[in-house]
């Protein structure tokens, strides 16, 4: 792939994230292919963080392995990045341009890979305004002259993005076309792509899961504040007025489950979100929103556990947690994007599935995917299935009806005639509670095996599984959620050196598709996650009675794509790729 | 009016012949019936309990929920249709243990439904432990040497908390009761009735007799003044006419679904959802 790394690094404080968002907004506009990657730390300043935007003029899957361009911000940041020990969590050392300050940062070894393109950032952005921050723009400046990128576009977006604070417009196109111009005069192009003008979106992962929850036709979102599920939060709290959306800041997680399922009972497409923390204190609601059959979507962006775990760091470790939520058996649909694209789509799925099996709907992701960047398509098409509605005044309405697919009517407060009692003891079609008054084994019996039936329906109504390059695939991965865009690359990668391997994507988890079983036989199966102890893995030998090899990373990064080509080509050859 | 037949469930109560819980259910159909309000646009959210079995035995639309959580659900269908009466209907298990958070915000915010809560001073349904309002010194099934907590008092919590109508009402008591809950209904914004409501089975000191001894009605207070209620709220004791009954607090303040940007604009159940299109995704250019 014809691709540019590029990354800023360094403090929190420093506007490495907003630097790095105006830097993938350029290229983005530009016509490249984007996407970004965020390392950050759960302070407000000091520590090390780091941006990565990937650019291409082919569709982007992951972050990328390599580093062309660093925007080293601090001294540590330059030596980190450049560090033949670099300890990233599997991003890449610099091989190629280093942009920096060198009359502030001095004190550093060098190595013979690096180009140490020196500028005085802060002299010049000094000379446009006292704010601290300004250097960040001399350095962009700079990256678009390595990039031989056309400078009105930059000042184009720089425009848009100081639109509210004029007076710092002129401040910046200033400081931005002087680090323009120092790097054209002193350092040689580094890169050039030829892109063509494209209209692209850039949308991250939290911010497709709340415009698909609006394309959906939600209403609702209740939930308490906690990272990485905050993104959705952030994307409702800004968009309310506009989408006639109500926003609920609830006193916990609890109050926000449940009232998310009193609205969904109310008749209006309502959603609850958190990380696994705030999710373990909603699993009681979960079996409820089941048990009473009132459609809920739950949207579950995991980080590292357990307890606090690494609030800023990305894993896909609560799946036991999402399959196992709630006392007893009960039916519920878990779904699995796997990129941006997916996110914005699947959410609009769980809310249609909700409704028509009436049952809980989670939509899982982590904080890789709901906080980076892709450059994206969405399609807009949607119609919503309110699934089956009682007619007023029906004098054979039973709220829970026995039927052959599981699904009864449903009728919402305010329908005349409709009347019942929802309830989360167990209870005949009539709603009637059948545990104090009636006590029935065989009622008890009747309901679990007609809530249950939801599944069998769900099951057979399930579009084919995805897969990526398995027609001749000898070795197979299995992957869910956000590592499909990395595996994908390392397939490719692996392919090109005529080793065949494919993968099977499981975006829709739980219940899984039987159709999987026929993929698996007479392959070598690698199982894929950023856990632990392979709670995916144990899924697959649970259902198909396989043996499998697990790959599993739990340090708080994605995969690298570099770092997993070499950890698979080590179980399929048995030889690294390169020299760890 | 509507005929009281109305709402009468298909499901015969299973509370013990004597519970605090028959009256309850009585006036709270007589509130409805004399306010009018139609079975399919009343709601009742519950708990778990012997009180919150109530939706089985009344003709409205019923959600039998979780312990404690009977508040968080009320809200939700408020939120989502403000043309209907919701009605949180639970005990003081409920809803002054695991409920108290959802109790205090819901009151602080004003929104606006009724809470009822079945105050027996007793957990009833898991056959007699102490709950949050038993008095200190009482033994119960968990406290065989005296329950050593002070109890919780309600109505100081609700009113600190910000619930604009505060009120305590008598089981057994079904005409003055009922009345009380129509206000309550009536009123806009947050309001609280704890029902003082005798367990003829594991509380055998809080009995009828000795509410019919304690309590009496107030009149003539002063509902606008919150220290008056305040002073009402706190009395307790054996003694003949020691415990008020009636409507301590009602005032008027700005209820949560006029304050909020999309509540007060739009009732979310008859509006269409936002139709997204290509022009709302420029922002991501």
């Amino acid at each position: 792939m014809n691709d540019i790394i590029i990354r800023i690094g360094g403090s929190a404080g420093d506007g490495v994230q907003s630097s790095g968002l105006s830097l993938a907004k350029t290229l983005s506009r530009s016509g490249y292919y984007i996407t970004t990657y965020n390392y950050y730390q759960s302070l407000i300043r000091g520590g090390q963080s780091w941006y990565q935007v990937r650019a291409s003029d082919e569709v982007v899957k992951n972050q990328g392995s390599g580093l062309d361009i660093l925007i080293a911000l601090t001294e540590d940041a330059l030596k980190r990045h450049t560090s033949k020990n670099i300890n990233e969590g599997g991003a890449s050392r610099l091989n190629g341009i280093a942009i920096f300050d060198d009359s502030m940062i001095t004190n550093y070894e060098k190595y013979d890979d690096v180009k140490y393109y020196g500028i005085p950032l802060r002299d010049i952005a000094l000379k446009y305004n006292s704010n601290p921050l300004l250097k960040n723009t001399v350095a962009l400046g700079a990256v678009m002259a390595s990039l031989d990128m056309d400078f009105s576009i930059y000042e184009q977006v720089i425009k848009e993005i100081f639109s509210h604070k004029g007076k710092l417009i002129d401040a910046n196109i200033g400081a931005a076309k002087e680090g323009y111009e120092y790097y054209k005069n002193n350092y040689k192009i580094y890169k050039s792509i030829k892109v063509e003008k494209r209209k692209l979106f850039m949308i991250g992962g939290g911010e497709a899961v709340g415009l698909g929850a609006i394309n959906a036709g939600m209403q609702m979102y209740f939930a308490y504040p906690m990272t990485p599920a905050s993104s959705v939060l952030q994307f409702f709290a800004e968009h309310s007025k506009k989408f006639h959306v109500f926003l609920k800041i609830t006193e916990d997680e609890i109050s926000a489950i449940n009232g998310a399922i009193g609205a969904n009972y109310a008749g209006v497409r309502a959603m609850t979100g958190s990380s696994g923390g705030g999710f373990a204190l909603m699993t009681e609601a979960v079996g409820m929103s089941s048990m009473t059959e009132v459609p809920l979507v739950i949207y579950e962006a995991q980080r590292p556990g357990p307890s606090t775990g690494l609030p800023t760091k990305t894993e896909q470790g609560d799946l036991n947690q999402i399959l196992g939520a709630g006392q007893g058996d009960f039916p519920k649909i878990v779904l699995a994007p796997g990129n941006v694209t997916e996110a914005f789509n699947m959410t609009k799925e769980a809310f249609n599935l909700a409704e028509k099996y009436q049952l809980p709907v989670f939509v899982v992701s982590d904080l890789y995917l709901a906080e980076h960047i892709e450059t994206v398509d969405f399609d807009l098409k949607y119609e919503m299935d309110h699934g089956l509605r009682a007619q007023e005044n029906d004098p054979n309405f039973k709220r829970y009806e026995y039927t052959e697919n599981g699904i009864s009517k449903r009728s919402v407060p305010g329908q005349k005639g409709l009347m019942h009692n929802a309830d989360s003891d167990e209870h005949n079609e009539l709603g009637e509670v059948v545990s104090d008054v009636i006590t029935d084994p065989e009622l008890r019996r009747l309901s679990m095996e007609k809530r249950m039936r939801k599944l069998d329906t769900y099951i057979k109504n399930l579009p084919p599984t995805k897969t990526y390059k398995m027609e001749d695939a000898e070795y197979v991965v299995i992957q869910w959620g956000s590592t499909k865009g990395v595996i994908e690359e390392s397939i490719d990668s692996l392919r090109s050196e005529g080793i065949k391997v494919g993968a099977i994507e499981i975006d829709h988890i739980y219940p899984m598709n039987h159709d999987i079983e026929k993929y698996l036989k007479n392959k070598k199966i690698i199982v894929i996650e950023n856990n632990f102890s392979g709670q995916l893995n144990k899924l697959i030998k649970q259902e198909f009675l396989v043996d499998t090899k697990f790959i599993g990373k739990y340090d708080g990064e994605a995969f690298f794509p570099e770092q997993l080509e070499n950890i698979l080509k080590n179980i399929i050859v048995g030889k690294p790729i390169l020299e760890e | 009016m509507i005929a009281m037949d109305e709402y009468k469930g298909k499901v015969s109560p299973d509370w013990c012949p004597g519970c605090g819980n028959y009256s309850q259910l009585r006036a709270i159909s007589m509130a409805l019936s004399e306010l009018n309000i139609k079975p399919e646009d009343a709601v009742i959210s519950s708990g778990i309990g012997c009180s919150s079995n109530m939706p089985e035995y009344i003709n409205v639309y019923g959600f039998h929920g979780l312990h404690g959580r009977l508040v968080p659900v009320a809200e939700g269908i408020k939120w989502a249709n403000k043309n209907l009466t919701v009605i949180g209907y639970g005990g003081d298990g409920d809803g002054f243990f695991e409920g108290t958070q959802h109790f205090y915000h819901a009151a602080k915010r004003n929104v606006d439904i009724t809470y009822i809560v079945s105050d027996n001073q007793v957990f009833g349904l898991t056959t007699g432990q102490a709950s949050p309002t038993t008095p200190i010194g009482r033994i119960t099934k968990d406290t065989p040497d005296g329950n050593i907590e002070p109890p919780f008092n309600p109505l100081h919590y609700a009113l600190t908390a910000g619930a604009t109508f505060v009120a305590r009402g008598l089981s057994g008591n079904i005409k003055s009761l009922a009345n009380i809950i129509k206000a309550g209904i009536q009123h806009k914004g947050f309001s609280f009735i704890d029902v003082l409501s005798p367990c003829v089975t594991y509380n055998k000191i809080n009995s009828y007799d000795f509410f019919r001894k304690t309590t009496y009605e107030v009149k003539d207070n002063n509902t606008k003044d919150f220290y008056e209620a305040f002073k009402l709220s706190s009395m307790w004791g054996d003694a003949p006419q020691s415990i008020p009954t009636g409507i301590f607090y009602d005032v008027q303040s700005p209820i949560y679904e006029d304050a909020d940007v999309v509540l007060s604009k739009y009732n979310l159940k008859d509006t269409k959802p936002y139709q997204l299109t290509e022009s709302d995704l420029e922002e991501f250019y």
